[in-house]
């Protein structure tokens, strides 16, 4: 290979690297400025499911008889819109997921979404009186928002306590909320350790959680 | 009645040595039989939370719904008010143990104003300024491992180092050295028991519904025990605790959800 051929060669690898690392200069900026719209989209999805959360909660509660059959479709139909139940129950199993099978994670799920709308039926009264103030919205991660606040009694008879809901934002289906954290403490991981701790005292039986839960459900 | 109410100050004081003395009794369960790698005494532990649970539903959960009923909100926050007071001199203690010097002079001036209501009306304009801090708080600040996890007859849940922390608290802590008359021996000999039915009549529903509604009330206390002790360390001493915080869990899961 003669030296003009080489140092053609060069030239040319030189002019593709340039050309490479120009597209690159212009594609940074839209990288730069597609990352933080990507936060803050995910932090305004979160912020939206935690406002159009709360005022159906307030709507609820202004028309709350105390009818427990009402309150029952009034919170079941808050939490589908509102709450990830498959995840939720999904986390709530831990490691004991992946064991179980098909039908014990059916019936898991289905056992589990019940829970949560019991409990939160049951506890339904205890927000009466409480307002929401919002305090911030962090991003951890790409898939996950933190929105903060404050619950306040306006009877003033309750501290206030503070709420951080964990609101899962994935880019091509709505944001949902996974977790609520009440005094730092989380509710899921809580229920998690509990869960793995009834599955553990019973030799890693998944289907034992199933049958303590529904049993805990039908006692009065 | 003073006489025997300093009688049974004593005891109180020597509660948290004698569930120490208790707790070497401990026996631990086989690796198998464990549900938590924190809690080797699980079986002895939950022997304790039943009794405390005893306690809870024959004395504490009546007292305080009584006193729910009885006492007015500002007759409540009164009380609260004055048990947060009588905690500052530890919060001073603890923090120029940390090097945290800011807090330790807030945490005195708080106390120096409040002691004019004997802590019972806020003066303060930001009560929230100050930071709590316990002995077992600036052992996490020194990196001593928080050790196991141990359910205290009367005093509740604890690890090795929060348990360490409580009682050297309650030795250290200059209100207990105060001798001044039966009135102030009086308050300082109920403040432990009306603490505790200020606590649980704060916490009312949220402690029935653990009592009563959980699979495993025992877990479930353990799991918040943990996870509030860790937020508490965590906010006030800005250090990672030993365990995996709620985050982490979380991020593991939504990078492999199914």
């Amino acid at each position: 290979m003669t030296r003009k051929r080489q140092i053609g060669i060069l030239i040319s690898d030189l002019r593709g690297w340039l050309r490479s690392g120009f597209v690159c200069l212009c594609l940074l900026p839209l990288f730069l400025t597609a990352l933080p719209a990507r936060a803050s989209d995910q932090i305004a999805a979160a912020n939206n499911v935690i406002t159009s959360m709360i005022s159906q909660v307030e709507t609820y509660l202004e028309t709350d008889s105390g009818n427990i059959e009402k309150r029952t479709e009034d919170i079941t139909k808050l939490l589908d819109t509102h709450f990830d139940l498959p995840a939720i129950a999904r986390f709530s199993a831990g490691p004991y997921w992946r064991a179980a099978n098909e039908q014990e994670r059916i019936d898991y799920v289905q056992t589990m979404r019940d829970v949560v709308i019991g409990t939160v039926v049951r506890n339904f009264d205890q927000l009466s009186g409480l307002r929401f103030t919002k305090i911030d919205s962090q991003a951890k991660g790409d898939k996950m928002v933190l929105v903060r606040g404050l619950f306040n009694d306006s009877t003033g008879k309750r501290p206030p306590v503070s709420v951080g809901w964990r609101v899962i934002t994935p880019a091509m289906a709505p944001a949902k909320v996974l977790d609520v954290e009440i005094e730092n403490i989380s509710m899921l991981v809580t229920q998690k350790q509990e869960n793995i701790t009834i599955i553990r005292q019973n030799e890693g039986r998944f289907s034992a959680l199933i049958e303590a839960m529904r049993k805990r459900q039908q006692a009065p | 009645m003073f006489a025997l109410l300093k009688r049974s100050r004593n005891r109180i004081s020597a509660a948290p040595f004698a569930a120490i003395l208790l707790l070497a009794a401990c026996s631990s369960v086989p690796d198998a039989e464990k549900t938590d790698a924190r809690d080797p005494y699980e079986g002895s532990n939950r022997k304790a939370f039943a009794f405390n649970m005893g306690l809870d539903t024959h004395i504490l959960e009546p007292a305080a719904n009584g006193y729910r009923n009885v006492m007015p909100p500002a007759g409540r926050r009164a009380i609260d008010n004055h048990i947060d007071w009588t905690g500052l001199p530890a919060t001073t203690f603890n923090s120029t143990l940390q090097g945290r010097f800011e807090n330790a002079g807030l945490s005195t001036v708080h106390f120096i104003v409040n002691s004019l209501t004997l802590g019972l009306v806020d003066l303060t304009e930001d009560p929230k300024a100050v930071k709590s801090q316990d002995f077992g708080q600036t052992l996490a600040s020194f990196d001593v491992p928080e050790g196991n996890y141990l359910m205290v007859p009367v005093l509740g849940p604890n690890t090795s180092r929060s348990l360490t922390g409580r009682v050297v608290d309650s030795v250290t802590n200059p209100m207990s050295f105060l001798k001044a008359g039966d009135a102030v021996q009086t308050m300082q000999t109920l403040r432990p028991p009306v603490a505790a039915v200020s606590m649980r009549a704060n916490l009312f529903e949220a402690f029935n519904d653990v009592k009563y509604n959980s699979l495993d009330p025992y877990a479930r206390t353990r799991s918040l025990y943990y996870q509030g002790r860790a937020g508490r360390i965590n906010a006030t001493v800005g250090k990672p605790t030993d365990n995996r915080t709620a985050d982490d869990q979380f991020e593991s899961f939504l990078e492999d959800p199914k």
